[in-house]
């Protein structure tokens, strides 16, 4: 957090009294402070650059209080707000120490020398024979009197203009730099009192969404701005406070609390345009490779093509790199504000703070001078993130509604639209002579550029979307080795998806391909690597760090591949890398240097490599915070074994594919290998940046260690399971078995089938209409009647069906899906022109037992009167009351519209005569009192056959063995209750109980689908009833085995399941890692709620996967209560494709014994296409 | 079904709040919004990342996913209500020693997660932090630090001495 100055612009703090500011004067412009010491003692430095979550305000801390001899706590750093920090550029190329702070560090030495040439004057003594400390200057002898800063400050305006070459402190001196300091920012950070850029909060902020365009990760091409149709507005109708704005592709919602804002770009209903598609982006080597690029000649020395004709040892090789994400753990946010004047400020994350100022000029049509951007930390983002996209979201919203908006991305918009890190294709050819000796290297880089333009500019068509090319491929494109001859090509080109920098850019990719490159070449002269290395290097202090770092890893030199097998099929090896990071143009200016020591186990079976150990050694010269540096390289080590193992931006032919963790998985704790970071000590050579470094070698280090366990060379990345297994069967000359085809399988047929044509005979007549009353108001009932009306309706659940989502209560209009076509719910609200306001007691009693309404039409059995007609009289006429209760709702409901012959109401007569008996409950006299509770509960008002019976052809529910066998409602299994269950495990009474009470049974899973709705309205019902329910359901099936035996059983299906889960080797797999595993892998065990098994759950075990798609689409949601947890819906995360993986995978590993489901996929795409009902 | 709305009783870091939010909303936004609390982060919104991590009854839950609904008579604590500035709770401090997180948006849930696995097991093995925290990722890799972290908070709590520096 960057602290509060005493003015309100930096032309009022160096014209205020108690001040002393060093400042560079600016023409035309209020100068820049660097360094501002105020009367109350504090010390405040001022830089451009900011912390990305790196410590670099701790090591800036450090530096200020090391010239100005302050205590730490005396100083703060405000850094990057546009309105207070010197322009000092994009906080890029890890140059904050290298470059920036020379400037601070001279004003803080500059402002001690006047402060002590002050107290020298003051004290009468020479300024040599003083000394400060902590602020307070005396003199060296100890006697003779001091004084304070702020006591030479109080009073003064003291604005010195910044001296370039003012003396600074001698290293030798340093008490505060080099001496490793606890970060500034982290107790605030791990009590939650530190302000992140998420955490403003403005009165009358609102909270903002943005709707993005379905071409998720582009921002080239016609169709860029110009994809949006239309917006349905009455698809929000219901939400009367949620304000829309629309500015061409630019789509967002505003709202007063951030759920509602949330739910209404949910619901929102846009139409894009499709549009022409760019090539195919699953292969970035074709992609790049076919972009059309402009060769730029970096170097070319010697006789390249002479020297590689005559080589003794020659080879060719295509290194590929593939996009990668920046990964912010927080999805980008921004608070925008106008003032009454029209001025703008906007708080954000950025790190191009002067950039977003001048696009938000542009966008808005605002002078920059009137934009002020208050720069405050977030997330770590390792490049440029969506930061400023977000800015400018928040600008849009708030200037269209006139106030303070609050905008966060989306998990799945961060993922689709953050400017990517850039897929990179690197060609080398080279070779050595017969002594060993590097003859010829000719290396070709391509790099799609990354300048991503603001969003909003181009979504509202502020800027046309031409995609522009940069020189950006071209850092470390140049070996650090001798090769006598050199040519070195770097092809620019425009941009194929939306990239930005991401650390180590174009770097880490070349250095990729020098680094294995040389490896190979070293083995061909019968050369150890390090030494090899060491040989072909001619800066010294490079071969020091080579050296040193193989010597603190014990490195063992070798010729050839070691292949140590540790167990049958886990092989080890080691490898080695070395990179001085370059920054800035070609040849760049050198960050601090880092070589790897890496050691990896491959399991050659299922191609999964774990990277165990990496031992670092970095040369940043002098270091500000030693801890500080250490644990960057440990986060540069974690990320790039990431990126290198795990880590491929995935595409389909629109857009990006990867929108959550699961299809973007990155490097968890479990896998995070030992890492010993060692800093080479340099203190008298200039500080070097120590941002990115120790990521340039990690990919070659790696893919060298893969080749000493295996004897394969990878030349593409990541080394995912399935790369690693092609590769080592590749080598073996096979063909690789795991390569996986769908098998295509005979498309499923709906189980709800086609319509039958069945004749039969229309016997009963038209029955009568039964005259309308005038009601004379709930007062008639008692309360006591109401009440247990109450209960009844919640037994039978009557507002599950007779209310249509956000509408009121039992109003109707829900649509109930048949093979005949949409029976909609009638409205039973009495409302008396459009509910059942008119019906007579006599006339609501015929529609339950007999299924015919008020006016003498027959009613549809989707309205399950075959189960009411079995109610008491005592309970009927307790629900009419309660029902003549409620208020009355006027809501028109849709006119149900079947297929023949259900369309001929009056066949239903027929339909009755055969299907239907409507006789009340009798209790058996040879069965308990609970079990007749629970038949009648189970068989009248709960009418559970309605869902979990099938129905024959003609609509009506089976009997006999085939009752309660499973049914489908909804699209959604009912399954079988009892003997028929798809449940591994016998239903237990108490599992029954615990399922009807809770929604959830720790041997059977959680409710999902329609059934949530159903175990809301139980909850009313008192315990007794349930028991008795789950009593009877129970007794239907005995399964002969104990509560305990039945746990033993759940128990062990649940570990074996558990084991099915890894390797994690496939996409499937991966997937349920991450997005699934959390709840469902039964190992997180301190959460709260526990975890559902899936190998006990109906949903996994049953007949079609449809029950397991329509949980992972839907999620499960219980508005109405949250007992029972929750689960997100994926329908945003998942393609088609990668459902279907998991959806597999789930079936595999999870349903023990189960055969697969066929067609998974078209099971998806039917689902996905349903119509909205 | 049409969500209850009205007064809401949530119990957080031990005060009891009435709420007029409905009852379907996150507790993650009621948290933040309603109660203004930073500890818990927005990271996904799928409980994958656990930036949003709070304890209920002691267990660690994603608030991200969680309904607010079901919760009353639950004790929630946050980062807040661990400890404070002045006074961290020893997890905390090991973690203010240690430096142990990079850009600190992930480190919330890790605390939390911590926090949770010191109680069921107060002197974890490595092995066993790991697999605690395997659900919460940090994209910074501050992994290191935060497993020494949390071994000295483990030293701490066993042998009821402060971290030590």
């Amino acid at each position: 957090m960057n602290p509060s100055l005493p003015a309100a612009s930096p032309a009022e703090l160096l014209a205020r009294p108690g001040v002393l500011a060093v400042v560079r004067p600016r023409p035309d412009a209020v100068a820049e402070p660097f360094v501002v010491l105020l009367d109350d003692g504090r010390a405040i430095g001022l830089n451009g650059h900011v912390d990305l979550g790196t410590g670099i305000r701790t090591s800036l801390t450090q530096i200020v209080a090391e010239e100005l001899d302050l205590a730490l706590s005396s100083v703060s750093m405000v850094l990057g707000d546009t309105l207070w920090a010197p322009d000092q550029g994009y906080t890029t190329a890890s140059e904050t120490i290298q470059v920036t702070a020379i400037p601070l560090r001279r004003a803080a030495a500059q402002a001690r020398g006047w402060l002590v040439g002050k107290a020298a004057s003051l004290l009468g003594v020479s300024a040599e024979e003083l000394e400060v400390l902590d602020g307070t200057i005396s003199p060296r002898t100890g006697d003779g009197g001091s004084c304070t800063y702020a006591e030479l400050i109080a009073g003064e305006t003291i604005v010195l203009d910044l001296d370039d070459s003012f003396p600074l402190k001698d290293p030798a001196a340093y008490s505060i730099v080099g001496k490793s300091t606890r970060r500034v920012d982290i107790p605030g950070k791990v009590t939650g009192q530190w302000t992140f850029v998420h955490d403003v909060r403005l009165d009358g902020m609102l909270h903002g969404r943005v709707i993005r365009p379905p071409y998720g990760g582009r921002d080239s091409g016609a169709f860029i701005g110009r994809s949006l149709l239309r917006v349905d507005e009455s698809s929000i109708a219901h939400m009367p406070d949620v304000k829309l704005v629309v500015i061409h592709d630019f789509v967002g919602v505003v709202a007063a609390r951030e759920e509602d804002a949330e739910a209404a770009a949910r619901a929102l209903s846009v139409v894009w345009a499709d549009f022409t598609p760019l090539p195919d982006l699953a292969s970035p080597v074709e992609a790049v490779r076919a972009n059309p690029s402009t060769p730029r000649i970096l170097k070319d020395t010697g006789g390249v093509d002479e020297a590689l004709a005559s080589a003794a040892f020659r080879r060719s090789h295509t290194y590929v790199w593939p996009w990668h994400m920046h990964g912010s753990i927080g999805p980008c946010c921004s608070v925008a504000a106008f003032d009454a004047a029209g001025s703008l400020t906007v708080w954000s994350g950025t790190q191009t703070q002067h950039m977003l100022r001048n696009d938000l000029a542009i966008l808005l049509d605002v002078a920059p001078d009137n934009i002020e951007i208050v720069r405050l930390e977030t997330a770590g983002s390792y490049g440029r993130s969506g930061m400023d996209d977000v800015g400018a979201d928040a600008a849009l919203l708030a200037r269209a509604v006139g106030a303070p908006v609050r905008v966060q991305l989306s998990r799945d918009q961060e993922h689709a639209w953050e400017p990517k890190g850039a897929a990179q294709l690197m060609d080398v050819d080279g070779g050595i002579d017969a002594d060993g000796n590097l003859v010829a290297y000719d290396f070709a880089t391509r790099y799609p550029s990354n300048m991503a333009p603001m969003l909003a500019l181009l979504l509202t068509r502020k800027v046309d979307p031409v995609a522009g090319s940069g020189p950006i491929g071209d850092r470390n494109a140049e070996p650090p080795y001798d090769y006598e001859n050199m040519r070195v090509v770097c092809h620019d080109q425009a941009p194929v998806v939306r990239a930005a920098f991401l650390r180590g850019v174009s770097a880490m990719p070349n250095a990729f391909a020098h680094e294995s490159f040389i490896d190979e070449m070293a083995e061909a002269a019968g050369v150890d690597p390090v030494e090899y290395r060491a040989r072909n290097i001619s800066d010294p202090r490079a071969r020091d760090l080579i050296r040193q770092t193989a010597e603190r890893a014990g490195w063992v030199p070798k010729i050839a591949p070691g292949k140590e097998m540790i167990a049958p099929d886990v092989a080890r090896g080691r490898g080695f890398a070395y990179s001085t990071y370059l920054h800035g143009p070609f040849p760049g200016k050198a960050a601090a240097a880092a070589a790897w020591v890496v050691d990896v186990e491959v399991n050659k079976t299922s191609g999964e490599v774990a990277v165990t150990k990496v031992v670092v050694a970095q040369d940043s010269g002098m270091v500000i915070n030693p801890a500080g540096v250490r644990h960057q390289i440990e986060g540069n080590v974690f990320q790039s074994v990431s990126r290198v193992l795990m880590e491929q931006v995935a595409f389909n032919e629109v857009a990006v594919t990867s929108r959550d963790w699961s299809t973007y998985p990155i490097l968890k704790f479990p896998e995070a290998p030992v890492v010993e970071a060692h800093l080479v000590p340099r203190p008298n050579d200039p500080p070097l940046g120590a941002g990115e470094s120790a990521s340039v070698p990690s990919a070659a280090a790696i893919v060298n260690a893969v080749y000493d366990a295996t004897g394969v060379r990878f030349r593409e990345l990541p080394l995912t399971p399935e790369r690693v297994r092609t590769g080592l069967l590749e080598q073996n000359g096979s063909a690789p078995p795991f390569a996986r085809k769908m098998k295509a399988g005979a498309p499923w047929l709906a189980a709800a089938g086609g319509l039958i044509a069945a004749a039969f005979t229309m016997l009963s007549p038209i029955k009568p209409a039964i005259a309308p009353i005038a009601f004379e108001g709930a007062g008639v009932f008692t309360s006591e009647t109401i009440e247990r009306g109450r209960l009844v309706a919640a037994a039978g659940n009557c507002v599950g069906c007779h209310t249509d989502g956000a509408s009121a209560p039992n109003a109707g209009g829900h649509a109930l899906r048949t093979p005949f076509g949409n029976v909609y719910s009638t409205n039973i609200t009495p409302d008396v022109e459009t509910g059942i306001g008119a019906w007579s007691y006599p006339a609501f009693e015929r529609a339950m037992r007999q299924g015919i309404s008020r006016d003498g039409r027959h009613l549809y059995p989707a309205f399950p009167y075959t189960a009411f007609a079995r109610m008491t009289d005592g309970d009927l006429q307790a629900l009419y009351a309660y029902l003549m209760s409620q208020p009355a709702v006027k809501s028109k409901v849709p006119e149900t519209r079947l297929a023949f012959p259900m369309n001929v109401r009056p066949l239903m007569a027929g339909w009755n005569a055969m299907f239907h008996k409507a006789e009340v409950f009798t209790p058996d006299p040879a069965r308990s009192e609970r079990w007749n509770r629970g038949a009648y509960l189970v068989e009248g008002a709960g009418h559970c056959a309605a869902c979990h019976s099938p129905r024959n052809a003609l609509g009506a529910e089976a009997t006999g063995a085939r009752h309660l066998t499973g049914g489908i409602v909804d699209g959604w299994d009912a399954p079988a209750l009892g003997a028929y269950s798809p449940s591994p495990i016998p239903w237990t009474e108490e599992a029954y109980y615990q399922y009807l009470r809770t929604g959830a049974s720790a041997q059977h899973g959680a409710t999902a689908g329609p059934m949530l709705a159903v175990v809301d309205e139980l909850s009313a019902l008192p315990d007794g009833d349930i028991r008795a329910m789950a009593h009877y359901l129970a007794s239907r099936s005995p399964s002969g085995l104990s509560e305990a035996a039945t746990t033993r059983r759940a128990d062990a299906l649940t570990m074996l399941g558990r084991a099915q889960l890894v390797p994690i080797d496939n996409v499937g797999a991966r997937i349920f890692d991450g997005a699934c595993a959390v709840c469902h892998a039964n190992d997180n065990l301190d959460m709260f709620g526990g975890q559902v098994s899936l190998p006990l759950s109906s949903t996994v075990h049953s007949e079609r996967p449809d029950n397991l798609i329509r949980t992972i689409l839907n999620g499960v949601h219980d508005p109405a209560k949250g007992t029972r947890g929750a689960m997100p819906s994926f329908a945003r995360q998942f393609s088609d494709e990668q459902l279907a993986e998991l959806v597999t995978f789930v079936r595999k590993t999870q349903a023990a014994g189960k055969p697969a489901w066929r067609d998974v996929p078209g099971a998806i795409r039917r689902i996905r296409t349903e119509r909205p009902r | 079904m049409t969500p209850r709305t009205g007064p809401l009783r949530l119990t957080v870091n031990g005060a009891t709040h009435q709420l007029a939010v409905c009852s379907g909303a996150l507790l993650l936004h009621v948290l933040r919004n309603d109660l203004q609390l930073n500890g818990p982060k927005y990271g996904c919104g799928l409980a994958q990342c656990g930036a949003c991590t709070v304890l209920i009854d002691g267990k660690t839950a994603r608030s991200c996913i969680l309904p607010v609904g079901g919760l009353e008579g639950c004790e929630i604590v946050t980062l807040e209500g661990l400890g404070t500035l002045e006074q961290p709770h020893p997890v905390q401090a090991a973690f203010i020693a240690e430096s142990a997180t990079q850009c600190g948006y992930c480190v919330n849930g890790i605390i939390l997660a911590a926090t949770a696995l010191l109680r069921r097991i107060p002197d974890p093995s490595d092995n066993d932090i790991r697999q605690a925290l395997k659900y919460n990722l940090c994209r910074c890799g501050s992994h290191n630090e935060v497993l020494i972290a949390i071994r000295a908070a483990a030293r701490a709590m066993t042998s009821h001495m402060p971290v030590v520096e």
